[in-house]
């Protein structure tokens, strides 16, 4: 990360340097303001799932759920570790279901349980499989198209289906069969 | 598909309920969680943004598009889409915009558009999620990861362009 940062950070302002060196100021401002915008955005996705999953932790219930999956969670990750499995169990269960916003806080929760233990094969696994997205209902694109008059806005459904499984199945497969130290 | 998010409230909380959670005292906890940890994703994020803004001023990022507009049409990839395939990695709310944008422009039911909503839909903003995810962690080696994401949602939007022609 801190390589892409540099080269993109350093090439990026030299080019405004010699096209539009006022802008520079402004852009990263700019960027500086998204950011917080984007956090208060988080905060309420955050505070709507983190909420009602404390009270699902609470009851039993995802506990419940992570015994569910375990077999699959255990031997995907290669980890005992009670919670991180029920997080790993949670996260995978939300991704599914179409609501990301709830998947993330069960990744990092799963990712600090996984440091425990020196795990960084399962924590670059679950990257790889959240950043590859695995939704099975794109929700957000399904309303965009209705909101635009399309005919029949979910027949991008089974194409969607397709194209979220083969990425996600592509980047597993070359992470876990690439050469070891991409997994160290 | 509406359904979904109120039937899981009310499944949580109606069996939080029979167990005898304190449910208010449980459900602000969360948000007190919610409060601390986006506070701990800020400074990531506005370095993340940082960057990326200056990507877009700096005119690299349509450079770029031009650029590989080319290799774009030799893989079937329609140059409509090149923009959309760069911008996804950075920026989802840049992305939306102008996923958006194809669809208003070209029709909702084009082949362009629906390639864009196939290839919006089956990627994430790598960058954004490696930045939230390894947020807390000393130690991150994630130039492979992060390739390797990179790679296989290119791989898939080749795959998309294909999948719609016939779909």
């Amino acid at each position: 990360m801190n390589a892409v940062f540099t080269v993109i950070f350093l090439v990026s302002v030299a080019a405004l340097a010699i096209s539009a060196p006022q802008n520079a100021l402004g852009a990263l401002l700019s960027g500086a303001e998204k950011s917080l915008k984007m956090a208060v955005t988080l905060f309420c996705i955050y505070a709507v799932w983190m909420g009602i999953s404390r009270v699902a932790e609470k009851s039993g219930l995802s506990g419940a759920a992570a015994r569910g999956l375990k077999p699959l969670t255990r031997r995907l990750f290669k980890t005992e570790n009670e919670a991180a499995n029920e997080n790993l169990a949670m996260n995978l269960s939300c991704n599914l279901l179409g609501i990301g916003g709830a998947a993330t806080p069960y990744a990092v929760k799963a990712i600090g349980e996984l440091e425990k233990e020196k795990n960084t094969f399962a924590q670059k696994l679950l990257f790889i499989i959240n950043a590859t997205s695995v939704q099975i209902v794109p929700t957000t694109v399904i309303a965009l198209r209705a909101a635009a008059g399309s005919a029949a806005a979910a027949d991008i459904f089974l194409p969607s289906l397709i194209c979220t499984a083969f990425s996600t199945a592509l980047a597993a497969a070359i992470f876990i069969f690439g050469p070891k130290k991409w997994r160290t | 598909m509406a359904y979904i998010v109120p039937v899981i409230f009310l499944a949580v909380f109606i069996f939080a309920a029979v167990k005898k959670v304190k449910i208010y005292d449980e459900f602000s906890a969360g948000v007190k969680d919610a409060a601390k940890f986006t506070l701990s994703l800020i400074p990531c994020l506005a370095a993340i943004f940082m960057m990326c803004e200056l990507f877009e001023a700096s005119g690299l990022a349509d450079r770029l598009t031009e650029f590989l507009s080319p290799a774009f049409a030799f893989l079937g990839i329609p140059k409509e889409l090149a923009k959309l395939v760069l911008i996804k990695p950075f920026s989802g709310s840049g992305s939306l915009a102008y996923l958006n944008d194809i669809i208003q422009t070209y029709g909702a039911d084009s082949y362009v558009a629906r390639c864009a909503c196939v290839c919006y839909g089956s990627s994430e903003t790598v960058f954004y999620i490696s930045a939230v995810y390894f947020a807390g962690l000393k130690q991150k080696k994630l130039a492979a990861p992060i390739a390797i994401v990179i790679v296989s949602t290119f791989l898939t939007t080749v795959l998309a362009c294909l999948v719609c022609r016939v779909m």
